[in-house]
């Protein structure tokens, strides 16, 4: 009876041309083309080295403290904010401008007094040479003479903070849209609750009607079934994730295992609530079909698949909220596992998760006992 | 086999099955007609147990039926109204998938499956899709699809609704072989001529309620009228109508469209008065029918409308 009922249920999947598109091709069109669109997002992050050019006069060599100040803005391990060339005259220093070699270049006026900055473009690099130069200035006005040998180490406190990661993989923001991603594949899961539901009541379908008929228990054939649907759309989030990963070269970090646990109790989830929502409202399929995929947009969009940093508004302004969203839930979990090197926050949404398909279940449980029904 | 007693279906204001009483025997094929919305369907559905009812009771292999009933309900073949089957799956997957429900056994299913392709002449079509069969090819799946299982009591529900004449006479024919066969068979329809066709005893209802039941001779013995004769001419004076109206035992006679339409009373036989009073006014006729009483002057009589309707 259950492999009749199982392996039945994975044929008619597989040859459902719209389930298959909306849950397996779909998916991996969104991924590819996030991979498209973000694939400059952590590049563009990165600071890179600005290159400065210094015309390098009398004042230039009198002036120790913005010696100390450029060189403040190096560390230990090399990374510098600006790499300096010296020139002898400006002549030199606007060819090199205009060939792009540098971003611009400090100028001391005939006078000696401080320093100004020649730029020929505006930009970030542009930006960030100004604002260390104002600050410069700034500090190097309001301070006594004999403090400019702290001036590096002021310039550093109040400028220029540098960022540690508490975990092992390299901070990015665009696997964020792929766990996002990943949650509403999760959620989709609900087409393959839906179509049990239908097609095993016999007040929704006539192929309800008729296995309704059937000698085999309601709770049997529901379960059977939906385990089919189950097998199928996790099926269907291993190829996501394996496309994700070795064809559009994503980095999950190294925990692919639980990677795999979240897609699978994420399915469940997904699967629950579409069999839930399937059997207690008395919308027409069509309208059904539209209801789960409202609910799974709206969820995915609280968890950050359309605009990144969502997310943490939710979290922030209406915890609860993000606490209750599934896709939220799901997208953190991964999150978790990918920058946190404990997993009692992996573990505590993984429960969330679970207790949430749980009570699905259990409702969906309870209407599927109904087997006579006022009108069909 | 069947035994309805004071079955009661409400939907909301509207009683959809208004004490309704049947009892169908072993080796029966039993029709249920009745124009759309006359109760049938509700009356299987109730039967089956798919739907809640008011009140009554209901047993089936002299055993009171309900939804968990699944020893009775192995003994049972349902063909809906509605074709039931699965689309994503080919002929012999939908057969043999709902053959599986009730029996588990591989080889055995399998020898099942074969004989109900036989049976409903699917042979050519085993590995087509649903979609890809015309619409008289689906009701024999549908059909295939209710009794691979060999069920003892097959409910058939309005199974020739929108079927070619061909498939028709197959599916008629199937059913007479399965109750030769030995399956008791409750059959629903509209069509009048099918049912008087196939069915050993039927019942007739309307709003819900059974107005008449017997075998199709008894139901006809039941009205006061009897033959039908239909004659066809250019003109008929009003004052040889009047004559013909005079003629003892004719129940109702028109005349329209160049076609005189008589009806005698139960029992009545007046052609060759009728031809006679003609040539004796040299009014020249046509074509002469005489049709004995079909279910629907039963229909016509007993509810004062018409079954076609």
């Amino acid at each position: 009876m259950f492999r009749n009922i199982y392996w039945k249920r994975i044929l008619r999947t597989l040859r459902d041309k719209a389930t298959l598109f909306w849950t397996w091709i779909f998916p991996i069109i969104m991924a590819t083309l996030f991979y498209v669109v973000f694939a400059n997002l952590d590049v563009m992050g990165q600071l890179h080295e600005i290159p400065l050019g210094v015309i390098d006069t009398e004042s230039y060599q009198q002036d120790i403290s913005l010696h100390s100040a450029l060189e403040s803005v190096s560390d230990e391990n090399g990374d510098t904010l600006f790499t300096v060339s010296l020139f002898g005259n400006t002549d030199e220093a606007d060819i090199a401008l205009e060939n792009g070699d540098i971003d611009g270049y400090v100028l001391y006026d005939l006078m000696g007094d401080d320093p100004t900055l020649v730029v020929s473009d505006d930009g970030l690099n542009q930006t960030l040479a100004k604002r260390f130069l104002d600050g410069y200035l700034q500090i190097k006005n309001s301070v006594s003479i004999q403090a400019t040998e702290r001036l590096s180490s002021l310039l550093e406190e109040e400028t220029y903070t540098k960022e540690i990661s508490l975990s092992n993989n390299p901070p990015t923001e665009k696997v964020n849209y792929y766990y996002a991603l990943l949650a509403m594949m999760c959620l989709y899961g609900g087409f393959q609750g839906l179509i049990t539901v239908t097609y095993l009541q016999s007040n929704l379908s006539p192929l309800g009607a008729r296995q309704a008929m059937a000698p085999v228990g309601r709770m049997r054939m529901v379960a059977y079934d939906l385990l089919g649907g189950l097998t199928m759309h996790f099926l269907c989030l291993l190829i996501a994730v394996a496309y994700i990963i070795f064809v559009l070269g994503t980095d999950f970090g190294s925990k692919l295992w639980l990677v795999l646990l979240t897609c699978f109790v994420g399915s469940v989830l997904g699967v629950a609530f579409g069999a839930m929502v399937s059997l207690t409202s008395k919308l027409k399929e069509a309208a059904k079909v539209a209801l789960l995929i409202t609910v799974t947009m709206v969820c995915c969009f609280l968890s950050g698949l359309m605009v990144g940093g969502v997310n943490y508004t939710v979290a922030e302004k209406a915890p609860v909220v993000a606490w209750l969203n599934p896709a939220a839930r799901i997208t953190d979990a991964f999150y978790c596992l990918y920058y946190y090197d404990t997993y009692e926050r992996f573990f505590l949404n993984i429960g969330i998760i679970l207790i949430m398909a749980l009570a699905m279940l259990t409702v969906t449980a309870l209407f599927v006992r109904r087997q006579r029904y006022d009108s069909i | 086999m069947i035994q309805v007693h004071n079955l009661v279906k409400r939907y909301g204001d509207l009683i959809a099955l208004d004490h309704f009483d049947l009892t169908i025997h072993k080796g029966e094929i039993f029709g249920l007609l009745g124009p759309n919305g006359s109760g049938k369907t509700t009356a299987i559905n109730c039967m089956l147990s798919l739907l809640k009812y008011s009140k009554g009771e209901v047993k089936l292999f002299g055993q009171p039926m309900g939804p968990n009933r699944y020893a009775l309900k192995k003994r049972i073949g349902v063909v809906m109204q509605n074709v039931a089957v699965f689309n994503e799956l080919t002929v012999i997957e939908n057969i043999n998938y709902f053959c599986g429900l009730y029996v588990p056994d591989k080889a055995k299913r399998k020898a099942l499956v074969e004989e109900a392709i036989d049976f409903t002449g699917l042979g050519d079509y085993r590995k087509f899709l649903p979609k890809k069969l015309s619409g008289g090819l689906l009701r024999r799946l549908n059909i295939a699809c209710g009794i691979a299982h060999k069920p003892e009591l097959i409910f058939l529900d309005e199974p020739t609704v929108a079927v070619d004449p061909q498939s028709r006479n197959h599916i008629l024919e199937g059913i007479r072989k399965l109750n030769q066969d030995g399956a008791t068979v409750v059959y629903t329809s509209h069509y009048m001529e099918e049912v008087e066709q196939l069915c050993s005893r039927i019942m007739i209802m309307d709003k819900g309620k059974a107005v008449a039941t017997g075998t199709k001779e008894e139901l006809k013995a039941m009205i006061r009228t009897g033959e039908k004769l239909t004659v066809e001419l250019h003109a008929l004076p009003e004052s040889i109508l009047e004559e013909i109206r005079g003629i003892e035992g004719l129940v109702q006679v028109d005349y329209a469209d160049n076609t005189l339409t008589m009806r005698y009373a139960a029992g009545g036989h007046h052609l060759s008065t009728v031809l006679d009073i003609l040539r004796r006014h040299d009014i020249s006729f046509g074509r002469v029918f005489s049709e004995p009483p079909t279910l629907n002057d039963v229909f016509l009589e007993i509810t004062g409308t018409e079954l076609k309707d």
